[in-house]
């Protein structure tokens, strides 16, 4: 609180000057918390390679960054002293920074690494040094200027919190397509190899010799059977229930809802093995009709209740409307609401569909023989202790995802929509 | 020299009326080559010649002629070029033959499945399948060539050793009676409960039982009849050889998963997991969210596609993904200029799992955190911005109080479903590494074990009772945390 004594001279109505902070330094100060945790990870990198050069100068690194960050924290008005130290102390770090890339092997995370040490560095040299700063830190600002500086505070802070913004989201999004553009890549990379470069060579041979083998046909007829008659089955059955549970005040009815609620928070395996005993007594074992029977019923909770929602914004002057008309209760459903809902079926259909192609627990139990393989099973079983066949399992799962993927992304705001209505609401 | 003697000695037998017919002179029968199969060698005395027919004949009696026996199967000696040649375990009856050579190499097979043995064969072994078992059969083999002489060789008896495994034929009738009476007693009760609404005079609602009938109808017999079920079965002794036949045991099967060697380790394990993945799905959702959520954000579409990709992509395809990047020779090692395997390690398999599981389970949390922030009024935050509250103590203060009502359901939530999360340590290490036959590996967690105890050892009844501990687990924990939740909501 030197600082404080410093400026106590000046008139006691200068709030301006006590509270400005430049937000150069404030977002600093926010940024090197995460450049250390960055060093650290970098640290750890170069523990797992086993190069001890590297990690020695990693922990220098290391060790720089805590006394940027610790004379961030104190660099105050007044102190030239420390901004001259933080200044000069950046330059050590690009420094070592520079040299650690040099001596090491340059692959894309090395890379990053440097960016990860350089850039703070060189940010801290120019930001600092701008003369608004150095002002600052040298204590010789008017009111004036501090006022200026606290509204230009505002823009500038909101710009290097959009930069934030996108850097946390490019990392994020880096995170989310590293196994995506690799499966790519082994898809189209001749033979089985899992490593080495990035689209080296390029072939279609695994999609060809997918495309043509005969057991990827069976999963996909097994897949498409048992997906359209989960949606089929589950619609037939969640949309009248839906209807009955948005409109009809009846006997039963709070009962029956909690009912679903209550099966929606079951969790799978304790139906699991009951499951599979009364399919084996029941010789549903190896069929579709088991699979589509199980799918349609644990798909069902959420279904009701995602059609529930979606039939309780039909408005109910039209029914009432077309009842006074001398329609009946099933016309009114059939020609009035059912037509007018159709969207809201459609999502629901799309989610039931998806849920029954992406299941693999229940098709693992119930369908193990290689001709009943629904494609989860079929495609696991590509990957198994018998033969990793990795080329034609990346072109076969590439080929089965991205309609999904698709589908899903372009109905995701409904889906999203529905899921809440249907599990977060309830 | 050795050229015009066999020449001379075909020839022979080409003109000698009787007995060129190959005879066959040694049989030897095996009953112990497997269940229901026995063994059967026979030799010929010379190269058999193109067209020789034998016929493998069965009886329970000693064979003196075909009369009384009945032909199990035929071998063909004949041209066998272009003829495909299947592997042995390939066919339903495994057959070798010695072409003179001395080495026995598979029989060909025709298009009528028939087997064919190349001309000159001088004996064939066959492992004939189907034969009943326990009991003495005999089997002989005639042979008849083109210009129909036949030749039948002596009886041979044996008798297939192999014990007839148990084939369990569950007996359907009690389980259609018990679907048969939960449907229709539902039934009965939702004509009661419209009954009971007619008798009160609600006429809107004619048709509403009618309506959720179907859907009442199979939740109770496929859902909560299997969940009794599951119930029962945890005290009886069910497993494969004791299936449709239980009986109660009592608590048992309970001491038995108590007792587990690994119990503490797999539930402690799902524990970390779950708590471990709940708050990483959270805390980088709600970082994800926040980063989202603004106005004037260039590429916000674009970044939100990408960032719902991993709940877009089928999770078990995610899962082999990331399987085959964590792979020794995978693009891991490359990526980060490493040599490692982590999943042949315990620790760095926990680790491994528990990455792949956040990589999937974070879009869900975000886009569900994005709704609610959504929902959080702007007014608020510019009434802080301008009172210059700093972004942490907006953060801090207003944004976590206003998103608890949201965060309680969804970490509860989130919970149940990563408790259950059955494909991600299935696929990624199927339980390994350490995987032994009488405890959880050091991955497992508490449904895949479950899995194991169920499907690969069997014991129905033992994997009933740990899932009725499961739930039991998830139930008191839900109830506690709602509870301690709710608690915490009173006190601020």
């Amino acid at each position: 609180m030197i600082s404080a004594k410093s400026v106590a001279s000046e008139p006691p109505d200068d709030l301006a000057s006590k509270w400005y902070v430049p937000a150069e330094v404030d977002s600093l100060r926010n940024l090197y918390p995460i450049v250390v945790a960055i060093n650290f990870v970098s640290l750890c990198i170069f523990v797992l390679r086993g190069d001890s050069d590297s990690i020695f100068s990693s922990s220098m690194q290391m060790i720089v960054s805590v006394v940027i960050l610790m004379l961030l924290s104190k660099l105050d008005q007044g102190q030239r002293f420390i901004r001259d130290g933080v200044i000069s102390i950046s330059g050590l770090a690009l420094l070592l920074s520079v040299l650690q890339f040099l001596s090491g092997p340059q692959i894309l995370i090395d890379f990053w690494m440097m960016l990860w040490t350089s850039l703070p560095a060189v940010l801290v040299i120019y930001s600092v040094s701008k003369p608004i700063v150095t002002l600052w830190a040298s204590g010789n600002q008017t009111v004036r200027s501090a006022e200026l500086g606290l509204s230009r505070n505002r823009s500038v802070s909101r710009f290097h919190g959009m930069v934030f913004r996108h850097v946390a989201l490019l990392h994020a999004v880096a995170f989310v397509l590293l196994p995506i553009l690799w499966i790519v890549d082994v898809a189209l990379s001749p033979g089985n190899s899992l490593g080495g470069e990035f689209f080296e060579t390029v072939t279609f041979e695994h999609f060809s010799h997918i495309l043509s083998s005969e057991s990827f046909w069976i999963w996909t007829r097994n897949s498409v059977i048992v997906s359209i008659g989960t949606t089929i089955l589950g619609l037939a059955l969640a949309i009248p229930a839906g209807y009955a549970f948005s409109r009809f005040k009846f006997r039963g009815r709070d009962y029956a809802m909690f009912s679903f609620l209550l099966v929606q928070m079951f969790p799978g395996v304790i139906i699991l093995v009951p499951y599979f005993l009364v399919m084996k007594a029941l010789g549903l074992l190896n069929t579709s009709l088991g699979l589509i029977l199980a799918y349609s019923v644990t798909a069902l909770p959420l279904c009701v209740w995602m059609l529930k929602g979606f039939f309780d914004t039909v408005p109910k002057e039209l029914e009432e409307a077309a009842l006074v008309d001398g329609c009946n209760q099933n016309q009114v459903f059939w020609r009035i609401i059912l037509p007018l809902s159709l969207p809201a079926v459609a999502v629901t259909a799309l989610f039931s569909f998806l849920a029954a192609w992406n299941e693999f627990l229940l098709a693992l139990t119930f369908n193990t023989s290689e001709e009943m393989y629904t494609l989860p099973v079929g495609l696991a079983s590509l990957i198994s202790s018998t033969g990793q066949a990795w080329g034609d399992f990346a072109a076969a799962s590439l080929l089965v995802s991205l309609p999904v993927v698709i589908l899903f992304i372009v109905f995701q705001r409904f889906l999203i929509e529905g899921l809440s209505a249907g599990g977060v609401k309830g | 020299m050795k050229r015009v003697f066999v020449i001379t000695i075909l020839s022979f037998l080409f003109l000698l009326p009787i007995g060129h017919a190959s005879e066959i002179i040694g049989i030897e029968a095996d009953g112990d080559v497997g269940y229901r199969q026995v063994g059967l060698i026979w030799t010929t005395d010379s190269p058999t010649e193109e067209g020789t027919l034998f016929e493998i004949w069965v009886s329970n009696a000693s064979i003196v002629d075909t009369a009384n026996a009945t032909k199990h199967s035929e071998v063909r000696v004949g041209n066998v070029s272009g003829i495909i040649q299947p592997d042995i375990g390939e066919w339903y009856d495994d057959c070798l033959f010695d072409s003179g050579e001395g080495d026995w190499t598979p029989v060909h097979r025709d298009l009528d499945g028939t087997a064919v043995v190349s001309v000159g064969a001088i004996g064939v072994n066959c492992t004939l399948t189907g034969l009943p078992s326990g009991i003495e059969i005999y089997l002989a083999v005639k042979s008849t060539t083109p210009n129909g002489e036949s030749f039948l060789s002596s009886s041979i008896s044996s008798s297939s050793t192999m014990s007839d495994e148990e084939i369990i034929v569950i007996e359907t009738s009690p389980y259609v009676f018990a679907i048969g009476s939960i449907a229709l007693s539902v039934l009965i009760l939702l004509f009661v409960l419209r009954w009971m609404d007619y008798r009160d005079g609600r006429t809107t609602s004619r048709f509403a039982h009618l309506y959720i009938a179907p859907a009442i109808l199979a939740l109770s017999v496929l859902t909560f009849y299997p969940v009794l079920y599951g119930i029962w079965l945890s005290f009886t002794n069910a497993d494969q050889s004791h299936l449709g036949d239980q009986s109660f045991i009592g608590i048992d099967n309970f001491i038995t998963v108590i007792s587990t060697s690994g119990f503490f380790r797999v539930t402690g394990f799902t524990l970390i997991w779950s708590v471990v993945n709940v708050a990483a799905h959270i805390g980088f959702g709600l970082l994800l969210a926040m980063a989202l959520n603004s106005d004037d954000l260039k590429g916000k579409t674009a970044y939100r596609t990408a960032l719902l990709l991993p709940w877009a992509i089928p999770s078990y395809i995610s899962v082999l993904v990331w399987r085959g990047l964590y792979e020794p020779a995978g693009a891991l090692n490359d990526f980060l200029g490493t040599n490692l395997n982590l999943l042949a390690d315990a620790n760095g398999a926990r680790i491994v799992v528990i990455l792949v599981n956040i990589w999937l389970g974070i879009p869900f949390m975000m886009m569900s955190i994005s709704g609610a922030l959504q929902a959080l009024p702007k007014d608020m935050y510019e009434a802080a911005e301008v009172d210059g509250i700093n972004k942490f103590s907006r953060f801090r203060y207003l944004t976590l109080p206003n998103l608890k009502s949201a965060l309680v359901p969804l970490s509860l939530l989130g919970f149940i479903w990563t408790f259950n999360m059955f494909n991600v340590i299935y696929l990624m290490t199927d339980g390994g590494p350490n995987l032994d036959f009488d405890g959880p590996g050091s991955t497992d967690i508490l449904i895949t074990y479950v899995y194991d105890v169920a499907f690969r050892d069997g014991a129905y009844g033992v994997a009933a009772a740990w899932s009725v501990v499961i739930f039991v687990m998830l139930v008191v924990f839900s109830w506690t945390y709602m509870k301690k939740t709710n608690a915490t909501e009173a006190v601020t």
